[in-house]
């Protein structure tokens, strides 16, 4: 698609939207540096573009300043009793839980365990938060207005329609909302479907993602955040994909949700090729946590070489991932309706620290949560 | 529903993405700072929330921008805002004190001059999009209703397809690129007034 007098609205607003190839990029940089003509008019674009959206986002956001203000200021004399209503919820979540874990079983990453010590510490999270407010919050309808935040945080952003069954890992694709996960802890091995799925960002939100295609010889599901203007950053993603094999005993590290937070674990391939030889997976020297599959693989300097997908038996501790040749193939092949995923081609991670590439990180990796009734 | 918004980056992060439950902390945390000083100032609980939201807004448009760094903490930041955008509105209504009342000096100042700066900009994109406003309500239907329902409603093409009557969301997006070719012209065309 080369920029023409027809399309050049769609190509300035991908150009914005940062969903715009590269090369395609560097083509219209080209063309600005050579024809101030076009410049001008890109320029007069890109900004309308801007200005209408920003101007959009920011009338969505004085309503929700509006209703927030009418929201605090209705909060009656505060009722305790509505404490309660966490009470019988969690008790039900932790219960379901803890039926599932006895399915648990050894060989693969996603967890049920990690869905359990969740629902803990969500039972905690609570608790502590209702300290805190009765420390700070001297007045009354301070207090109140607290509460009712947090039962509106409560029925926003827990938005179960049954309870998390599953949750695994997922990193970004493209800054508009595309990732990829293991598709085990989307089908769970193929047996029976999912209700829904929602991820949750590292500051804790929660957004559904719909799927858009999912291999379970390849072990890989692509999915979609479903809202509309969701972008994982501010920029486009801080790291990029390599499909040739790495070699063997280079470090690699991978950022995952084994638990609440993220964690970090670094370690070397230990053989090229994955479980029974497969040649489309490495094999690792990487202690990982149940709820990590879906993770990404990445080397010192930040390109993806694989997704983590699982462990060996428990005497065998060896962990397996699956390459980004696998992904680069379903992307090129398989997607459905003529989608293009087009993958990030800078990498900003390359010069960095370690403290600093797991940063930049923070926003594109998220954990994958998995609801079934 | 472990949220992590206890740190005042992540709070400024989930606030620049236009996040319900950040906004919702800020303004519980603050709203009542402001409020109780302007009734000591003459203003009354109405102005306060005006003020107060102004002041968010200012804020939020901030955090747009890509190197954004807050010098103060939040509440800081707010109330200082806060107290200028009421000093520009008395001195507008030619009742109040033309310099801020303020009995710092040194370091203090250059961060003063740093809120009037970020209320500037604030208010020139005010009447810049007050301007793409008017803008758009003279562009005429069904594009005034379609990009209204695209970029103020966030509606996805499909929803606009299905609303406006268009076979199919493709066909709603050729005529959305249409229509924001009408609003160039006449944007610009007032812009040159």
């Amino acid at each position: 698609m080369s920029v023409n007098h027809n399309n050049i609205w769609e190509v300035a607003e991908a150009y914005l939207s940062g969903s715009l190839p590269q090369d395609q990029i560097i083509e219209i940089k080209d063309c600005l540096a050579a024809d101030t003509v076009f410049a001008n008019e890109f320029y007069e674009i890109t900004n309308l573009i801007r200005s209408v959206e920003g101007s959009g986002k920011q009338k969505r956001f004085r309503g929700m300043l509006r209703d927030i203000h009418a929201q605090q200021q209705t909060a009656a004399a505060p009722k305790k009793a509505k404490l309660i209503i966490f009470t019988p919820q969690f008790w039900k979540t932790a219960s379901v839980a803890a039926g599932v874990a006895i399915l648990t079983s050894t060989i693969t990453i996603w967890s049920i365990n990690a869905s359990i010590k969740r629902h803990e510490s969500q039972y905690n999270t609570i608790s502590r938060e209702v300290g805190a407010i009765k420390k700070v919050q001297a007045q009354q309808q301070a207090e109140q207005a607290n509460l009712k935040e947090m039962v509106n945080k409560a029925s926003k952003h827990t938005p179960p329609p049954s309870d998390v069954k599953y949750s695994g890992t997922g990193f970004a694709l493209t800054n508009d909302g595309y990732f990829v996960t293991a598709d085990h802890v989307i089908h769970h091995d193929g047996k029976g479907d999912f209700d829904s799925v929602y991820i949750q960002t590292h500051d804790g939100q929660y957004y559904k993602a719909n799927l858009i295609f999912a291999d379970n010889t390849k072990d890989i599901a692509i999915l979609k955040v479903e809202k509309k203007s969701f972008r994982f950053g501010k920029g486009e993603l801080p790291y990029t994909f390599t499909a040739a094999k790495a070699g063997l005993g280079s470090r690699i590290f991978t950022l995952g949700y084994p638990k609440d937070e993220e964690v970090y674990d670094e370690g070397y391939i230990s053989s090229r090729n994955g479980f029974n030889g497969n040649n489309m997976q490495y094999t690792l020297e990487l202690p990982v946590g149940h709820g990590q599959s879906g993770s990404p693989m990445l080397d010192e300097k930040g390109n993806v070489l694989g997704i983590l997908a699982a462990v060996g038996s428990q005497d065998e501790a060896n962990t397996y991932a699956i390459g980004t040749k696998a992904l680069m193939e379903l992307l090129n092949d398989q997607l459905p309706d003529q989608k293009t995923i087009r993958l990030p081609k800078a990498n900003k991670l390359s010069r960095l620290s370690r403290a600093e590439q797991i940063e930049k990180m923070e926003n594109y990796t998220f954990s994958v949560k998995v609801y079934k009734k | 529903m472990q949220s992590q918004l206890n740190n005042e980056q992540q709070l400024l992060a989930a606030l620049a993405a236009g996040e319900r439950t950040a906004t919702e902390r800020i303004y519980q945390q603050h709203y009542h700072i402001i409020n109780g000083w302007l009734i000591n100032n003459g203003g009354s609980s109405a102005d306060a929330a005006d003020l107060f939201q102004e002041a968010i807004v200012v804020l939020y448009g901030k955090a747009q921008e890509e190197d954004f760094r807050l010098t103060c903490s939040i509440g800081t930041y707010l109330f200082a805002v806060s107290k200028h955008l009421w000093y520009k509105k008395l001195q507008q209504q030619n009742r109040g004190p033309a310099i801020l009342q303020s009995n710092i000096g040194g370091d203090e100042d250059e961060i003063e001059i740093a809120y009037e700066d970020d209320i500037n900009v604030h208010t020139e994109r005010e009447a810049h999009y007050e301007q793409l406003d008017s803008a758009l309500d003279q562009i005429g239907e069904p594009c005034r209703s379609l990009l209204k329902a695209y970029y103020h409603h966030d509606k996805s093409m499909q929803e606009i397809a299905a609303d406006f009557g268009y076979t199919n969301p493709d066909n709603a997006k050729t005529q959305k690129y249409k229509c924001l070719a009408r609003l160039r012209k006449l944007f610009y065309t007032m812009q040159a007034k």
